[in-house]
């Protein structure tokens, strides 16, 4: 139980460089927070991810100050050539774009700008009063990445019981292309929450691929809000292979505003003992001739849960909009928990939209036939795992990228 | 080899197998015939070790208790069945399993895990001598495969683990003639004095090809009648009827 958790407004007044409007906008949603607090599960929204009593049952004070970056060196990926960008705590530390034309990128500490719509999302008030760290990433016109971008996400160890709140961008101008994987490592060996809230925002033909990884299991606790805006033909894909934090709500917006998007979002997720993941997206199809494709596997072990609540908007004008949903669970334990609310809500009458959602366990069937070759029950298991979860690491083209998340799902199936 | 006495094998509290006997020796194909429902295939799932069987009597396999062993051990000790039905597993890729549980009966026979190229030309091996294309083993396990090519898959796959005793549930139900042929050729070139089978079949057909040392009647969970392959041949113009 969280004891005398109080933010206060000074706390603001020591952001520096600030002006006066942003300090009101900071301070506006500061009180939307406290009159809110924590999202319980009476919010819609959050109604199977109580945030409040899963952070009152596991700290019992919280610490919203800035925590330092100071950090020792850590070993880069070599399973393939890539750029990079260093987060640290979620402040950018450094970044290193080797393999491009360096004067079509930019990067830089977070955007400070604050058209940000009011929201209803307590957690989004909280980052919108404290955020002050992140970065802000654009990449030129016609340019695109001639190498993966990893962005390395790194937690130190002096972050026991903080509220961190970071807020990034990523604008990708006309006819640009990256290719990220987004790798959080985390050194810490105490609990601490992570609240992100990310912009992106993609111009005509763009194309933007990311990839999320965690490094091993961790006590982290990770809320993170996307706002994708995808203009003309532009493309969006996420995949995620978040598995190891100990709670991950990834909630994700995208507004679909011109013709011809495309938004894919796909997740491959193997939870053990007390993880808890939601996957949270509502898709708005603004414009006509948009596709959007979302599919979702969980695998769960123990008492962990996955949710999968996914949405999709029609407008009335999005005409021949194809949307596909699909989330599948493999329940391993009679105590793991996978819920899933798919929505639809369509304007529109010449549209082609679909949702499933299916949850099971392993098939004894499929099990016996594989042991009749010689494999015992856990490797069996294992087997019909790794399968089921593999069509979304299919969607992976590059080997050693894809050789390098196989990897990392074998660790996760392997703990099992 | 194997030694079944009075065996009788219920599910649910429905009985099935009501007091079996069947001895198989070495180097021996027996085939068993009978008519639906008369419990050849409960027979061949107990033998490869299925759950949810109540089973008592005599199992005996090489002087162990066959009862007493789990499945993936009766495997690694040499026992496989070439399932009726077998079943599409997604996203495990043919050869990767197969490799996997090749190296698991290995090591349990005390022998050298074959590493990736090794078992490769194997494979290249075994199917380019029953002509089954290879191709299919790069495939997700029998994921889309057509009827003809599971059971296929089936018989490389006996022919690659090279089993001492193999069961073969229907393999010959719904194929063409070539696939037929296929299957015998799988049998016949391994046949040795040091392995048997266990052919369990409805028609007479596939004994035309494989030439059984012995064939039983299996009528309502018990062995009826025990002949040469003769009686196959008597059975397909009579029928199961007359032997009631």
């Amino acid at each position: 139980m969280i004891q005398n958790f109080e933010i206060n407004s000074q706390q603001i007044d020591k952001i520096k460089k600030i002006t006066k409007e942003e300090k009101n906008f900071r301070i506006k949603n500061l009180e939307l927070f406290k009159a809110a607090g924590f999202p319980n599960k009476r919010l819609e929204d959050w109604k199977f991810s109580d945030f409040k009593n899963i952070i009152d049952d596991n700290f019992d004070e919280l610490d919203t100050s800035y925590a330092s970056s100071s950090f020792n060196k850590i070993d880069l990926l070599t399973d393939f050539d890539h750029n990079y960008i260093f987060l640290v705590n979620g402040n950018l530390h450094s970044s290193d774009f080797k393999f491009e034309e360096k004067n079509k990128i930019k990067i830089s500490s977070y955007d400070k700008s604050i058209n940000y719509k009011e929201s209803k999302n307590p957690l989004i008030c909280l980052n919108h009063a404290l955020a002050d760290n992140g970065f802000f990433l654009e990449i030129e016109k016609n340019y695109k990445f001639k190498k993966v971008l990893v962005i390395y996400n790194f937690f130190t160890n002096n972050i026991k019981n903080k509220i961190l709140n970071n807020k990034n961008k990523i604008k990708l101008n006309e006819d640009s292309e990256v290719h990220m994987i987004e790798y959080t490592i985390n050194k810490s060996e105490f609990k601490f929450i992570n609240n992100v809230y990310e912009n992106i925002i993609l111009e005509k033909n763009a194309k933007l691929k990311n990839l999320c990884v965690q490094a091993g299991q961790n006590d982290g606790f990770f809320h993170k809000f996307l706002k994708n805006k995808l203009s003309f033909n532009s493309e969006y894909t996420n995949l995620i292979f978040s598995s190891g934090a100990k709670f991950n709500k990834l909630d994700i917006e995208c507004d679909l505003i011109e013709e011809k998007c495309k938004c894919n979002i796909l997740s491959a997720l193997f939870l053990n003992k007390k993880e808890h993941q939601e996957i949270k997206t509502r898709i708005n199809h603004l414009a006509q001739n948009c596709n959007s494709y979302q599919r979702v596997k969980n695998v769960l072990k123990s008492d962990s849960k996955g949710i999968f609540q996914g949405k999709i908007y029609v407008r009335d004008i999005a005409q021949k909009t194809d949307a596909y949903q699909l989330s599948k669970a493999l329940l391993l334990d009679s105590d793991a928990e996978f819920n899933s609310k798919p929505e639809l809500e369509i304007y529109a009458d010449d549209v082609k939209c679909s949702h499933g959602s299916t949850s099971g366990s392993i098939d004894e069937e499929s099990l016996h036939y594989l042991m009749t070759r010689g494999l015992d029950r856990e490797n069996s298991t294992k087997l019909l795992i790794k399968g089921f979860l593999s069509d979304v690491v299919d969607f992976i083209k590059n080997p050693s990228i894809k050789r390098f998340i196989e990897n990392r799902l074998e660790e996760q199936v392997n703990g099992y | 080899m194997l030694e079944i006495k009075n065996l009788s094998v219920s599910i649910n509290q429905k009985s099935i197998l009501k007091g079996l006997n069947l001895s198989i020796k070495s180097g021996e194909v027996h085939a068993i015939m009978g008519p639906n429902g008369s419990g050849k295939s409960t027979l061949a799932n107990v033998l490869s070790g299925k759950n949810g069987y109540n089973v008592s009597g005599v199992l005996n396999y090489n002087g162990e208790d066959l009862k007493e062993i789990p499945v993936e051990e009766r495997a690694q000790k040499g026992i496989f069945l070439a399932f009726q039905y077998p079943l599409e597993i997604p996203g495990v890729n043919t050869n990767n399993f197969l490799k996997t549980s090749l190296n698991s009966v290995r090591k349990a026979k005390g022998e050298k895990e074959l590493d990736t190229l090794s078992f490769l030309k194997l494979v290249k091996e075994k199917s380019s001598e029953l002509g089954i294309d290879e191709k299919i083993l790069s495939r997700q396990l029998n994921v889309g495969f057509s009827g003809g090519e599971k059971k296929k898959n089936e018989i490389l796959q006996m022919k690659i683990l090279d089993p001492r005793f193999s069961i073969l549930d229907e393999t010959d139900s719904g194929l063409d003639i070539d696939a037929l042929k296929i299957i015998a050729k799988g049998v016949n070139s391994s046949r040795s004095s040091k392995k048997s089978f266990l052919v369990i079949t409805h028609y007479q057909r596939l004994l035309d090809y494989i030439k059984p040392d012995f064939v039983h009647v299996l009528s309502d969970g018990k062995i009826v009648k025990t002949g040469c392959s003769e009686l196959a041949e008597e059975l397909e113009k009579t029928g199961y009827k007359k032997l009631n």
